[in-house]
């Protein structure tokens, strides 16, 4: 909507707008415990404008945001809004300050209608069913109980809820993720049409391609800091990634340049070879519609996906965690239906889920946690195992795990963290492993070494299925991979073939032309 | 176009009566199950009229308060062991203030003790917000503490109250008599009084919030530790009536440290069988105070039918575990259809 | 000494660094602030009566912390996993009948019988907490009500009216030696201590009842089932609690429904005083004991005091809720 003369000017006049901000935050830090979060972001947004907040993860976006809800306090810094200082101490203070968030996460409460939790926010009804009706909820029921609505419904509602709030500053956290196009298509139609009133959004996406449709101007934050305004459509999506990764851009061609390339195996198998895993049409609700894979020892088939395509549920099914409703799981040729992750951990099938906190006892010592898969059945309860010293001994030697801070693992790195989730299963021996997203939120040299391990492993016989979010991973570590979207698996490709272009192009649904 | 997105629309007539049934259901089963077994009850006894019904009525007042204050703690994601020894603290210290007094002088000691009492539990809300202890832990201690104290205000049992405040919750200055509508109208009134305001106010629904989910509840706005006091604190309130109706019943006060342990116990009964999940934020105080006055009347009912009395302890205590397991099937039906 | 300690660990890199200074030293070490607490009491007490250290004195003390620390073994062990036994004084109320019931047809036979019922009821427990997922304070609470009812019905029917105790279980529940310094109990409660500390930390079963209250997704992903972990601990509460039952009658010399009530609070305070934490995956038997240890030297000052049962409970619940928050407290500093 807003030219590309306006855009000019506004770039030029970036001084001036410290006075006629609408938002004004000045050098905001953030420390957790001895982290910091954020180094002294700055954020300016203008009235009628909608900005966009970037970074990679880890940069302190979602901390940021935090800080202007009212979330969480900042340590240092000022804010700004329409020139005077704001400091809210909880979310309520930010609603009344004039600053609406809608979170990640969906805040209504669970257990009441859509009408008490209304009720429950104070707002004014008249105004939401307004902006209900522009976001196609008009229909709803507004006496359903919150956790039976879908999710998509559900950040609509927030959406509405906060828009009936009627801010001068509208932040929305993600809230595309988890939408359908066409919805996607009404929230942006409520985000100019919110610009067109004077008002501003903070918008906080990660697909640029968003970014460069609907944004006047973008903050770009790294390692805590402000790095970069830019003006989204100068340069594309380059000129926004760019300030993103910084040195880490460098960094990840030289580690990659370290790891040796996958070796080239012949593809085709022996004929009728037994698969290590293999699900065949798989069906779980709504979230699986009949997937079919085959996971061989010696090798790592990675699985690529947009976000709530249906790979967290596979990786639950496939761990035992949740039975399946139709299909066949088949481990080492014989049909399970597994009751508990137990049953397919005594085959040899065994998960390090995404959240590293499924995976860890936080306040148990690092000997505890990596000793901790020994202990799973009965007959082992009455004594400790003989070996356990050696097996842990091992386990820590080959995953380089920092033993410092070993009391309570809760106290260890990130990355040390992860190599804890993937040891325990070093320690007490697997056949198949099933890894989500284990790269997720780590350093570049822990995530090397997980890399370097993962293809030791293979190449000791492990059959790994591998999720990544990141798509660069997947030449580096997999030599197939597996595309899912809408809960089905779409499309194979060997790993040479799947640069990101490729992968992102299938995940989105699109069939290959060629 | 969206309509797999955007979720249930309004529905039929014959949904939202299947709907009524799943959400007040279990609320009217329980007020119906009440009047099924006390229909019984007059099949068993020889006479049934005004002076059994005023007798169940009054006699199940301090269970049905207590059963409200466990109730709303419940709701609010806690728990509260410490509800029957407020009650005994509150029943002896209204016992032993109100003794020889005139009429007026003891209905303002019974609002300062149902307000003190709110105070003081509202002041253990705040203790479990701020230090983070678990509630199991906190309570126990006021259940100590509270009962000692009892023990120091009235270090046996005796006080008294004036007939009037006994007219008000048993329908006779004596405390025995065949006028049930003061016993009748001290149930009913406070209990859709409570029920209105928990599910009508912004103050009731952020306690209903903060039990189904505090951080959702937190992130939309609500106060947390205030919606947490206020619900220890309203609970502890009715924790005071529970006494002060105990005190005018039995025209006296009673330390004993069971008296405290048995009203715990029986609130919690009462609020697991009248549909309040522990963990918070589902269920309606109606149905705790329906409960409560199930498990009340169950002696006398057994004691009718020739059955040893105390097998109610083992009917209550089997309905509990029933009653959970029941819940806890269906929590795993709904994840496994998910 | 305390400080290069720590301030190395900061140093370096990778690691989080632990809480500095003393107070971090001592949140790290609850046993040394117990061990002081428990010492400071005794002084104290000595201060007051200085006739306490005498025989007769610690010999009380031991007396009264040993089932105590018995029962609180069992609420130890259960909230290590998240859980709470409020069923344990009447499964030893229980076990004191079938005991007493049941000693004429030989004591060893009797004794068995009775530890088995109650191992029995704690399984029952641990199927309701375990497979039904039925909330542990509510599930033992049932329980309770449960067993008062069937016991109100039996003691005059089934138990025949047993009131009286075998003079073995006497002199063991309530007699001492070494020149009546050490009291048998005590003796049981070594025994019992030596097996749950070892237990907790030297076996596969006690890793895992650490496992599962410290996070019960980790432990599931495992391959550990919790709810076999938790009949197991349930049904080991019910055989300790039987334990404690059995000395308690021996000790009070006869058996009624009320012989253990008195029990059940203290044992959840020793475990919360020492340091075991309702949240599960926190805490360890050795605190326990000096939790337990610390409640029977109070109760003896407080009687030398002359401090009235009421003065008693609010003073415990006191200590009990500062203690709490003292954990709450250091838990939040070093998280």
């Amino acid at each position: 909507m807003s030219s590309a003369a306006d855009r000019d000017e506004m770039t030029e006049a970036s001084d001036a707008v410290g006075r006629t901000a609408l938002l004004s935050a000045r050098e905001v830090t953030k420390r957790y415990g001895s982290v910091p979060a954020l180094a002294g972001a700055d954020l300016t947004i203008r009235p009628g404008q909608i900005h966009a907040l970037l970074g990679a993860n880890g940069a302190g976006k979602s901390t940021l945001v935090k800080i202007l809800a009212g979330v969480l306090p900042a340590d240092g810094g000022t804010v700004e809004l329409r020139g005077v200082p704001v400091r809210p101490k909880r979310p309520a203070d930010a609603f009344a300050a004039g600053v609406a968030t809608v979170f990640q996460d969906p805040t209504f409460a669970p257990d009441l209608t859509v009408d008490r939790n209304l009720r429950l926010a104070g707002i004014d009804r008249g105004r939401f069913a307004g902006w209900a009706d522009r976001l196609r909820l008009g229909g709803l029921d507004l006496d359903a109980y919150a956790r039976d609505l879908p999710l998509p419904a559900l950040r609509l509602l927030d959406l509405a809820r906060a828009l009936a709030h009627d801010p001068q500053l509208l932040v929305l956290d993600e809230i595309t993720a988890a939408l359908p196009g066409d919805q996607v298509d009404l929230v942006f139609s409520v985000m100019t049409h919110w610009r067109g009133r004077d008002r501003s959004v903070l918008f906080i996406t990660h697909r640029l391609r968003e970014v460069l449709r609907v944004c006047d101007e973008a903050t770009v934050l790294r390692d805590g800091r402000t790095v970069a305004t830019v003006v989204p459509g100068e340069g594309g999506e380059r000129r926004l990634v760019e300030p993103m990764l910084g040195e880490v851009v460098a960094q990840s061609a030289a580690g990659a340049a370290e790891v040796p390339a996958v070796p080239d195996r012949p593809s085709e198998r022996p004929e009728g070879a037994v698969a290590a895993l293999e699900a065949r049409s798989l069906t779980s609700r709504e979230h699986l519609r009949g997937v079919s894979l085959r996971v061989h020892a010696g090798e790592i088939v990675g699985v690529v996906a947009l976000e709530g395509q249906g790979q967290d549920r596979l990786f639950d099914v496939l761990s035992g965690n949740r039975p399946f409703d139709g299909g066949e799981l088949v481990v080492g040729g014989e049909p399970v239906r597994p009751r508990s992750p137990y049953d397919l951990v005594r085959k040899g099938v065994v998960l390090v889920p995404a959240d590293r906190l499924h995976a860890l006892l936080p306040r148990q010592s690092l000997h505890d946690n990596l000793a901790s898969a020994l202990y799973n059945r009965f007959s082992r309860w009455f004594s400790l195992a003989a070996d356990e010293q050696a097996l842990v001994g091992r386990t820590v030697a080959r995953l380089a795990i920092d033993t410092r801070a070993q009391r309570q693992v809760r106290r260890l790195s990130g990355g040390n963290q992860q190599k804890v989730a993937v040891g325990r299963w070093l320690t007490a021996g697997f056949r198949t492993l099933l890894c989500f997203d284990p790269t997720r939120g780590i350093d570049i040299h822990t995530k090397e070494q997980l890399y370097q391990l993962l293809r030791e492993l293979a190449g000791d016989g492990a059959a790994i299925l591998y999720y990544t979010s990141e798509l660069t991973e997947v030449p580096l570590v997999c030599d197939r991979v597996l595309v899912m979207y809408g809960g089905v698996v779409v499309q194979e490709l060997p790993a040479a073939a799947a640069d990101e272009a490729t992968l992102l192009s299938a995940a989105h649904g699109l069939q290959e032309v060629a | 176009m969206s309509s797999e997105t955007s979720a249930p629309v309004r529905r039929g007539r014959a949904a939202s009566v299947r709907r009524w049934v799943r959400r007040r259901g279990w609320t009217a089963g329980v007020w119906l199950l009440l009047l099924a077994l006390i229909g019984w009850y007059t099949t068993l006894i020889p006479e049934f009229g005004e002076f059994e019904i005023t007798s169940i009525a009054k006699n199940s007042l301090p269970s049905v308060y207590l059963a409200l204050a466990q109730g709303v703690v419940v709701i609010s994601g806690g728990v509260d062991l410490g509800a029957g020894g407020l009650m005994v603290l509150s029943n002896s210290t209204a016992a032993a203030l109100m003794e020889g007094q005139p009429p007026e002088v003891t209905v303002l000691i019974a609002l300062a003790v149902v307000a003190g009492a709110a105070l003081l539990n509202g002041f253990v809300g705040w203790v479990i917000a701020v230090s983070r202890i678990p509630d199991i832990v906190v309570t126990l201690a006021t259940l100590f503490i509270f009962t000692g104290v009892a023990l120091m205000v009235l270090p046996s049992p005796g006080g008294g109250t004036s007939g009037q405040l006994r007219y008000a919750f048993t329908g006779s200055t004596t405390g025995i008599g065949t006028n049930f509508g003061p016993s009748l109208i001290a149930i009913a009134v406070p209990t859709l009084l409570f029920a209105a305001w928990l599910t009508r106010t912004r103050t009731g629904l952020s306690i209903y919030a903060i039990g189904s989910d505090d951080h959702a509840a937190y992130l939309s706005g609500v106060r947390v530790v205030r919606a947490k006091v206020t619900a220890y604190a309203t609970g502890g309130g009715f924790a005071g009536l529970a006494g002060v109706a105990l005190t005018a019943i039995a025209n006296s006060g009673d330390p004993r440290f069971d008296n405290a342990v048995n009203g715990t116990l029986n609130s919690l009964a009462a609020v697991v069988l009248g549909g309040i999940l522990l963990g918070g934020g589902v269920g309606s105080v109606v149905g705790a105070a329906g409960a409560g006055i199930i498990f009340f009347t169950l002696s006398p009912i057994l004691t009718a039918m020739g059955i040893d009395p105390n097998t109610a302890q083992v009917v209550r205590g089997g309905v509990i575990v029933a009653v959970m397991v029941v819940a806890g099937l269906l929590q795993l039906r709904r994840w496994r259809t998910q | 000494m305390t400080e290069t300690e720590t301030s190395v660990r900061d140093d370096r890199a990778g690691a989080r660094p632990a809480e500095a200074g003393w107070a971090g030293y001592l949140s790290e070490r609850p046993l040394l602030v117990l061990g002081a607490v428990l010492a400071l009491l005794v002084v104290v007490t000595v201060a007051i009566e200085p006739g306490y250290l005498s025989v007769r004195g610690v010999r009380n003390t031991l007396l009264l912390a040993a089932p105590v620390g018995i029962l609180a073994a069992a609420q130890t062990v259960l909230m290590l996993t998240r859980g709470i036994d409020i069923s344990v004084a009447m499964v030893a109320t229980l076990a004191g009948y079938v005991v007493g019931s049941q000693a004429g047809t030989g004591l060893a036979y009797s004794i068995v019988v009775g530890l088995l019922v109650g191992a029995l009821i704690g399984a029952v427990n641990g199927v309701g907490v375990g497979v039904f997922r039925v909330h542990p304070l509510i599930m033992t609470l049932a329980m309770s009500a449960i067993l008062l009812g069937l016991l109100s019905q039996w003691a005059p029917t089934i138990f025949r009216g047993v009131t009286a105790v075998p003079p073995f279980l006497r002199t063991v529940g309530g007699g001492s030696f070494a020149g009546h310094l050490i009291p048998y109990n005590a003796l049981v409660w070594a025994a019992v201590a030596v097996v749950v500390i070892l237990g907790l930390r030297r076996s596969g079963l006690g890793r895992m009842i650490y496992a599962v209250g410290d996070n019960p997704t980790a432990a599931r992903l495992a391959g550990v089932r919790e709810w076999q972990v938790l009949l197991v601990v349930y049904a080991i509460s019910g055989l300790l609690a039987a334990v404690a039952g059995v000395l308690i009658a021996g000790q009070v010399g006869s058996v009624d429904l009320r012989l253990a009530e008195e029990f059940l609070l203290p044992s959840v305070a020793a475990a919360v005083i020492g340091g075991t934490s309702l949240f599960g995956g926190v805490g360890s038997y050795s605190g326990t004991i000096f939790g337990a240890l610390i409640l029977g030297v109070l109760n003896t000052m407080l009687t030398f005091l002359n401090a009235t049962q009421a003065m008693k409970q609010v003073v415990f619940g006191v200590i009990v809720l500062g203690l709490a928050w003292a954990y709450a407290a250091a838990q939040r500093r070093t998280g």
